[in-house]
């Protein structure tokens, strides 16, 4: 009976976004699939993080997902739909190079290779100036889909849904335990038959492909991109601390903490335009010392308290 | 022969821990004794691919396993029962059992007679199904790690210290329960507790920086002077 509500509420949350372009403006939806794409972030960052790995190379294979996809069609040809597909399977190609080196490190050590390698992705765009425009970035002829808001926000949220379906896919299967077995302990999933190696490098490969997609669809959205939007730290930090505020390790988490902080951003930055950032720090801090399950944990801990009159610390 | 192991010598760095073990598993319960520090758990690790092999051979059912990775070790037919940290404690006791089956091809098909079997042999398991086993008592925790285990349908179990930690109530009720899986199953368990163990073990091992230095079966074991002196302490 309850997982039949819960399936029924995601038809209509879906249904209800699906419709979006039907009753909101221009500049509702531009702010709507930004908050998309964090989301589609978000989550991803969460995914290989049920595994024990913090990643902090979201931005880079964000930028590098852009710069596949806007090379293609410049320099390539190609038709921008196709680009994106191009740049997915390109971020799935490097990723699985990279991983196979950087996955046999652990912890902090993983954490800095990955946001090194934002860097070397972001200096190398730089200096390839003939081939990838270099600093000033390259302009496409026109974004996909002519530039149609209805459509760039179906795009976007083609994406999103892909993203929130692989997460609910890691969720339901095999993935599921073999991630969080890895996390609890590496030496006790090993001696259960656990190819570590292997789900490590599933897991950090997907989530990139699905990186570098948004990256693509956002630079076939806008029509032109930079070395510094592109592979903008934002990239990274804004995932990073929507997770953490909604709640890590689940699907659903995330999610929340993007809406909230997206929407939240939003309005901050009409309000503070150059101080919104302080107010994420101090949003992470409070959450990381007062809420380290996130909104989400804080909400199931409330209602499982209300049911049984039993406080869990 | 379930295991046999000839001449093995492993280490950490460019120390040497085991110096030359020979040491053989039939269908039967083998125990693995000696003080700490003398290589017990290093020999397992070894048997494990958690640490590799510097020479001789193991074999397990008559192939070589001696350096394999853990988790083909593990696959082959190996459960180990780890001496700490033996278990995911953000899982439940259901995930933690079905995690033991889900990556070995031996376990899996017969997931839901092993878990019968599982249930059946520490019942509280069954009543503790959905908790998280981080919240669960020293004792309970052990019976879901070798639970775990039982759950790939291993051909050897191996525990390393299975009484450690626990109340003396406990450490019988597992021995006892082991006593009742031999039946089925080789195990191979390390002890300091030889006292409780020698009751659930048909021969054993008594092992002294790196090496063999007494085999024989229990009830030599209980008998032999220098056994009695060092472990039994009467």
């Amino acid at each position: 009976m309850k997982l039949k509500g819960s399936y029924l509420a995601a038809a209509a949350a879906t249904a209800v976004v699906v419709a979006f372009p039907a009753f909101l403006g221009a500049y509702p939806l531009a702010v709507a699939r930004s908050i998309m794409t964090y989301m589609a972030l978000a989550i991803s960052w969460d995914m290989l993080l049920r595994s024990g790995q913090i990643s902090f190379g979201i931005a880079g294979l964000f930028g590098l997902g852009s710069y596949a996809s806007a090379l293609a069609v410049l320099r390539g040809g190609m038709d921008p739909f196709t680009s994106i597909l191009f740049a997915s399977a390109f971020a799935a190609v490097m990723s699985m190079l990279l991983g196979l080196a950087i996955l046999r490190l652990r912890a902090m050590y993983f954490s800095i290779t990955t946001l090194a390698l934002m860097e070397i992705f972001k200096i190398v765009i730089h200096n390839l100036h003939d081939f990838s425009g270099g600093p000033e970035g390259v302009v496409l002829p026109e974004p996909i889909f002519g530039g149609s808001a209805p459509a760039l926000f179906w795009l976007c949220m083609a994406g999103l849904f892909m993203t929130i379906g692989v997460s609910w896919y890691f969720e339901k299967s095999k993935m599921h335990l073999a991630l969080t077995a890895i996390r609890n302990d590496e030496t006790s999933a090993r001696s259960s038959g656990v190819d570590i190696f292997k789900y490590l490098l599933i897991a950090f490969v997907i989530t990139s492909t699905l990186q570098g997609m948004m990256g693509a669809i956002q630079v076939q959205s806008y029509g032109f991109t930079t070395p510094d939007t592109a592979f903008d730290a934002n990239f990274t930090l804004l995932p990073l601390a929507m997770a953490l505020l909604g709640g890590i390790h689940s699907t659903i988490g995330p999610m929340a903490g993007a809406v909230l902080l997206g929407v939240a951003s939003e309005w901050l930055k009409l309000k503070i335009p150059y101080g919104h950032l302080i107010v994420y720090g101090f949003i992470i801090i409070l959450v990381i010392l007062f809420m380290p399950q996130g909104l989400v944990g804080l909400a199931r801990k409330t209602i499982r308290n209300g049911r049984t009159g039993v406080r869990h610390e | 022969m379930i295991l046999n192991i000839q001449k093995l010598e492993a280490g950490y760095g460019k120390l040497k821990v085991l110096r030359g073990i020979d040491l053989h598993v039939g269908k039967e319960s083998v125990g693995l004794f000696g003080p700490n520090g003398a290589g017990k758990t290093t020999l397992i690790n070894a048997i494990m691919g958690i640490v590799k092999p510097w020479s001789g051979t193991i074999e397990f059912e008559g192939v070589s396993i001696g350096g394999n990775a853990t988790h083909l070790v593990a696959r082959s037919g190996i459960a180990l029962v780890p001496q700490e940290r033996e278990l995911f404690p953000g899982m439940s006791v259901a995930d933690n059992l079905e995690l033991g089956a889900a990556y070995v091809p031996r376990g899996k098909p017969v997931m839901a007679r092993q878990l019968e079997t599982v249930l059946t042999l520490f019942p509280i398991l069954k009543e503790r199904y959905k908790q998280l086993v981080g919240t669960m008592s020293g004792g309970q925790q052990r019976m879901v790690a070798i639970g775990r285990a039982l759950m790939a349908n291993p051909a050897l179990l191996i525990l390393d210290e299975p009484s450690l930690g626990l109340q003396p109530s406990i450490v019988a009720e597992v021995f006892d329960r082991l006593s009742i899986l031999k039946k089925d199953i080789a195990i191979l368990v390390t002890e300091q507790n030889v006292r409780e163990s020698l009751k659930a073990i048909d021969r054993g091992y008594v092992m002294e920086n790196g090496a063999v230095t007494i085999e024989d079966i229990a009830e030599g074991l209980a008998r032999n002077p220098h056994v009695v002196s060092a472990y039994l302490g009467i």
